[in-house]
């Protein structure tokens, strides 16, 4: 099957008046139908940029570059505001971290669903209006036909989130980019949310980005996985060996320092230091400053393995 | 017995929600309602629940940052909530609080060494040179560069604050430190070195630690107990192995079993609740967990269950343990 979405050489840049911030360098992966893929990295390791670029939704002074980015023979490069209008929410939909803040408290529950729905489905205003409460009952909120006249305040925080996920599926989207949908949320209601996301996942074939800093989240959701740091892929593989084989020394150590429930340990091995100042990007290897394995080497541009020590030259000068 | 060090008896912290045209009280919300336990010298006690279970109240009534409605607090054997504040004071020397929140517990117009060095001096334990040292030292246990006291807090990183928030806290050589939630607002490699910190100094000055958190695969790891709330009450209390291994309150039982594990081979069966925790401001009556149990009767829905040992230190409030 071809590819439903492609990208390449993503380059998302910030001219500030401190300087450029480099928030994504060179990200490239391809997407098809119904894939599960996860982005993991801390905060600012720019896996949210990432996605916000692809969808257009960065605002001055970002500034996205990009070899190419196409969705199904779309190139989205080319498309201009409006174009891009049909596209957002229709073919590509987004669910943000905060449901506190992504819903307009203004408006109402099912006026905020139906907006959508009538914009890019062309339905009529009742037929749009039972069209989000099926939404909302798709997703499992009760009494829908009293929470769709409900105003968001009066939603709790999970409530929130699947009026999100009902908002954002019900165009039937072909990508759905969910960052860290559930990382406001407890516990308990973590469980709920992520559940219902693998379940209409499997009913209507849409594929997810997921974006999350939590491993744990991530190996129960995607079946692929990108690590990001300071803006660079640094390592992509099946979550599997992602998990059991991490190759990287940051995915090792973030793998490390994250105790698990089900297991005892005596003493977390943390990572040193911290991430850099996003305006100050070490040259080289931009882990190098925390990778206890880091060497002595000339970094060229443009390498593609992202670390040396699985390299030929570093391989070197490791023995 | 003599090493216990915090002795808590039945605290309650109720608001007052007030309404109408002369805001009168027309209830309250029950934010800790009875919560009794203790913690032994050098121990880490974690206190997990979800959000609004009541669990930061719970730390800020301890120390009297919040004036409590009810219960008492013996702090050795001083009661904490009968103390004068001259002597309250004096008390706070030995009671410290690390917050959740690095970026707004730190005064951004006050330099390192002062944030550290006001309560060193405030509390008369050193000045002037002394106290300079004192600064320098505390800074270097901490992580820091000890001649990072003249820089301002919005000069540091996240985990940075966190360890001068860290070390402002333990300057005092305090005996007892609530941590409220300390590595929730950190990245993940981040946190794992604060939580790293904390245990060593645990070791190195005696400390015990109130280490309140939801990420309840980091208080396995730092805690010697875990006491268990929901709701304002704790439902389940006892050493941690036997509270991971045999957890027996139907709530803790989906708490744990909702954490994600890291491991696509393992099969989870996981106990999904449904709906929400239901608003401390008016509980379902009876147990209140009972609206979203599994297993919840008619007694539940009548009778409060009492936190009661069942044998080995380990205590559950749950009418239907033994029969479960």
């Amino acid at each position: 099957m071809s590819d439903l979405l492609q990208v390449k050489n993503l380059n998302t840049s910030f001219h500030t008046e401190d300087g450029v911030v480099r928030a994504v360098n060179d990200v490239s992966f391809n997407l098809k139908h119904g894939d599960a893929m996860g982005i993991v990295g801390e905060s600012g390791c720019g896996k949210s940029v990432a996605c916000l670029s692809i969808m257009r939704l960065i605002n001055h002074p970002g500034k996205v570059e990009a070899d190419k980015i196409t969705l199904e023979e779309k190139d989205l490069l080319k498309l201009n505001e409006k174009q891009m209008r049909k596209i957002r929410g229709n073919e590509m939909a987004f669910i943000f971290q905060e449901p506190m803040t992504s819903l307009n408290p203004v408006y109402t529950i099912g006026f905020q669903l139906q907006e959508a729905i009538r914009l890019h489905q062309g339905l009529g205003k009742r037929e749009s209006w039972q069209k989000s409460i099926d939404m909302l009952k798709m997703v499992g909120i009760p009494s829908a036909e009293n929470i769709a006249e409900e105003y968001p305040h009066c939603l709790s925080g999970g409530m929130k989130q699947r009026a999100m996920i009902a908002m954002a599926l019900s165009c039937e989207p072909k990508i759905l980019f969910a960052d860290e949908p559930t990382t406001a949320l407890d516990v308990t209601i973590q469980a709920q949310i992520l559940q219902l996301m693998r379940d209409l996942k499997e009913r209507i074939n849409t594929a997810i980005v997921f974006i999350s800093h939590d491993l744990g989240v991530i190996s129960e959701m995607v079946d692929r996985v990108i690590v990001m740091y300071c803006g660079r892929i640094i390592e992509e593989s099946d979550t599997r060996s992602i998990i059991k084989e991490p190759k990287h020394p940051y995915t090792i150590g973030l793998i490390n320092s994250k105790p698990q429930i089900n297991e005892e340990i005596n003493k977390l091995i943390p990572i040193s230091g911290s991430v850099p100042n996003p305006l100050q990007v070490p040259p080289g290897c931009p882990y190098n400053p925390r990778c206890e394995h880091a060497m002595e080497i000339e970094v060229s541009r443009g390498h593609y393995v992202n670390c040396w020590l699985y390299s030929k030259k570093g391989g070197q000068v490791r023995q | 017995m003599n090493d216990q060090i915090i002795k808590l008896e039945d605290v309650k912290k109720y608001f007052p929600v007030r309404g109408g045209v002369f805001s009168r009280v027309i209830g309250h919300v029950k934010a800790v309602d009875g919560v009794s336990f203790t913690i032994k010298k050098g121990e880490t006690l974690g206190l997990v629940g979800e959000s609004g279970c009541g669990k930061s109240t719970l730390g800020r009534t301890i120390l009297k940052l919040l004036d409590p409605t009810d219960g008492s607090v013996y702090f050795k054997d001083h009661s904490i909530f009968e103390t004068s504040k001259e002597e309250l004071r004096r008390l706070r020397r030995e009671l410290q609080m690390i917050f959740q929140d690095p970026y707004s517990s730190l005064n951004p117009r006050l330099n390192v060494g002062e944030i550290i060095g006001e309560s060193i001096e405030f509390h008369g334990m050193a000045s002037g040179k002394e106290k300079q040292e004192k600064v320098e030292y505390m800074l270097e246990v901490c992580g820091l560069s000890p001649h990072h006291h003249r820089r301002y807090p919005h000069e540091f990183s996240g985990g940075q604050r966190q360890r001068i928030g860290i070390a402002r806290a333990l300057s005092l050589n305090p005996e007892f430190v609530v941590a409220d939630e300390p590595i929730s607002s950190l990245d993940v490699s981040i946190q794992a070195q604060i939580v790293n910190l904390m245990e060593d100094l645990q070791e190195e000055f005696g400390l015990t630690y109130l280490f309140i958190s939801h990420d309840l695969s980091m208080v396995r790891y730092i805690s010697d107990h875990v006491a268990v709330m929901y709701l304002g009450k704790v439902v389940e209390i006892c050493d941690k192995k036997e509270l991971y291994d045999n957890p027996l309150h139907p709530y803790t039982q989906a708490l744990l079993s909702a954490v994600p594990i890291m491991d696509p081979d393992l099969k989870s069966n996981r106990i999904i609740l449904s709906g929400d925790v239901p608003s401390p401001a008016n509980p379902p009556k009876g147990c209140n967990f009972n609206p979203r149990c599994l297993y919840a009767e008619d007694r539940c829905r009548i009778e409060e269950p009492e936190l009661r040992d069942i044998g080995a230190g380990h205590s559950v409030s749950c009418h239907l343990v033994e029969k479960r």
